[in-house]
């Protein structure tokens, strides 16, 4: 698969998504996946949309973006990281078909 | 050499890297992850404080011109919530204050005191600044620890007060919000609510997403830092307005200000990334020792601000800041950082009102009025903390504080109450009395909150 690009969304675009940027570098690389991350926060997500395969947030996301959105606390209490991870993979394997 | 040479002699850059890898290593971190979050906290720490350099340096100049020509007195700089947080953690009791806090919530989720664990590390900065304040007004460090003690322990109980309502309005269950900002308003805007439904106020509805439209410049930081540098260039320069260089001075202020308030969390962005190995550690170690009872997890009020009616709010707060900011006599603040930081003001008011703009934007601007003039009579001691932690105050720079956590209500309350023995006692029976009360009438508490009845009785 190529590089992906995930779009990391929380209520600052510093505090909380830096924890999940780093978390899906991780253990995304531990699955062989190369992604490229970078962090934003909600009040900015229209104006970075370009190039992104998905993204990831901490916190709600206005409903009319085009981009795949997993939103998830996993990352940040311990809890149902593999299931978030499960589920980031699968998006990202359907985004990489259609190119 | 005595300690306190050492410590001070070391100074922040090298003494807290230190600390967190002693308390990695203690949390089962490995010795090389634990290396890299020490190295980078004390990078953060220099970012923060090259950025706050250049940002006093640049503004008041221009805000001590503008004072002259226009006689809007507002000498106290607001550095923001980033400079705030590097100052808690900067001082002596930012030392402490990630294990202090750690044993307090332990002890009381032991005591089933409290059904909250904290795990948002970054966020122990809140009761650190509480703690430093107090340092910086008794000289006294061990009553700076206990102040930021007593803080924590009540933002555990405003977690779970507040519990309830938040996981049922946004969804997210098995969560609390301990964060020492964003909860401290939650008594001031139960009360204002009941008026407002007294009012009525409930009846006007607002759309978040026309709002936005209508409204989405004030949420923009970086539009906020070069107007606010723009208007604050005009203002000092109205006397020589016919000059060319007069201008250039202008739209200079007005890059630099927009640099500020971009680059200024990316720094703070730099810190935070070394304290999540720890804040990993803690969670585990936290999670590992809970009981078969429920608890909540305590996460960071960020998760929340992305809800539009938190966001819509917040951007229509910004100008009625400014306007507060200028017609209120008492105050002396001149905002700025933390003009970014109203939606954190607002997301736990948004339960309580149901999502409705109208009443939450009535509440915030309350909030900011009394925040305005806490901040004004806290800025001594604000200032007197961040020269302590060795920050760089640039000579001619007479105040600082922020709209965040310098003007936290509850901060507030605690240096006040620390004041002398009396009080403090006055103070340990207030944790013990809302503690008392809260448990005895849990759901009903739960209830003004702003949980519904049904989602309380599911939760038993």
């Amino acid at each position: 698969m190529l590089r992906k690009r995930i779009l990391v969304v929380c209520g600052t675009g510093i505090a909380t998504s830096t924890v999940v940027a780093r978390k899906l570098e991780e253990k995304l690389e531990e699955k062989g996946i190369d992604i490229e991350t970078r962090q934003c926060k909600v009040a900015e997500v229209e104006g970075m949309l370009e190039k992104v395969d998905l993204i990831v947030a901490t916190t709600p996301v206005p409903d009319n973006i085009k981009v795949p959105v997993v939103r998830t606390l996993a990352f940040l209490t311990g809890i149902g990281e593999d299931e978030a991870i499960e589920e980031i993979t699968k998006k990202l394997k359907k985004r990489g078909g259609n190119e | 050499m005595t300690f306190n040479d050492i410590i001070s002699g070391l100074g922040i850059t090298v003494l807290l890297p230190i600390v967190i890898f002693v308390l990695a290593l203690v949390f089962k971190i490995n010795s090389k992850k634990a290396f890299r979050s020490a190295v980078f906290i004390g990078i953060g720490f220099i970012g923060i404080n090259l950025i706050l350099g250049y940002f006093l340096n640049n503004l008041a100049p221009a805000a001590g011109k503008m004072v002259e020509f226009t006689g809007v007195n507002l000498p106290i700089v607001d550095v923001g919530w980033p400079a705030a947080a590097a100052i808690a953690f900067a001082g002596k009791v930012g030392l402490f204050v990630i294990p202090v806090t750690v044993l307090v919530n332990f002890l009381m989720y032991a005591f089933r005191w409290t059904n909250t664990i904290n795990v948002d590390v970054w966020n122990y900065w809140h009761f650190a600044f509480t703690g430093g304040l107090v340092y910086a007004l008794t000289g006294n460090v061990w009553l700076g620890v206990f102040a930021s003690a007593i803080n924590s322990a009540l933002v555990l109980l405003l977690a779970d007060w507040t519990a309830p309502a938040v996981q049922e309005y946004y969804k997210i269950p098995g969560i609390s919000i301990p964060h020492g900002f964003s909860a401290a308003y939650l008594p001031i805007a139960i009360p204002l609510n009941w008026v407002l439904d007294k009012l009525h106020f409930d009846k006007i509805k607002s759309d978040p997403a026309t709002i936005r439209k209508k409204w989405g410049i004030f949420g923009d930081p970086i539009i906020i830092g070069l107007a606010l540098g723009i208007v604050v260039g005009f203002l000092g320069n109205m006397k020589d307005l016919g000059s060319i260089q007069a201008w250039f001075n202008i739209l200079k202020l007005g890059m630099s200000m927009a640099g500020v308030m971009y680059i200024f969390p990316k720094m703070v962005a730099i810190l935070m990334d070394g304290l999540i190995p720890i804040s990993e550690g803690v969670r585990e170690f936290m999670k590992a020792r809970a009981s078969k009872r429920k608890f909540h997890i305590g996460l960071d009020s960020a998760i929340l601000v992305g809800d539009p009616a938190a966001i819509a709010s917040a951007m229509i707060l910004v100008p009625i800041a400014v306007i507060l900011m200028v017609i209120i006599p008492q105050n002396q603040i001149l905002l700025a950082v933390d003009l970014a930081v109203l939606p954190f003001m607002v997301v736990m008011t948004i339960p309580v009102t149901r999502g409705n703009i109208f009443k939450t934007v009535i509440i915030g601007t309350v909030i900011i009025a009394g925040g305005l003039l806490v901040g004004t009579n806290l800025s001594p001691l604000f200032t007197k903390a961040a020269i302590q932690a060795q920050f760089n105050m640039p000579s001619g720079v007479t105040q600082i504080s922020s709209i965040c956590d310098g003007s936290n209500p509850l901060s507030w309350l605690i240096v006040k109450l620390m004041n002398n023995g009396f009080s403090i006692a006055i103070l340990i029976a207030i944790f013990f009395l809302f503690l008392y009360f809260y448990k005895k009438y849990e759901k009903g508490w739960g209830k003004i909150a702003g949980a519904s009845k049904e989602y309380l009785e599911k939760s038993e």
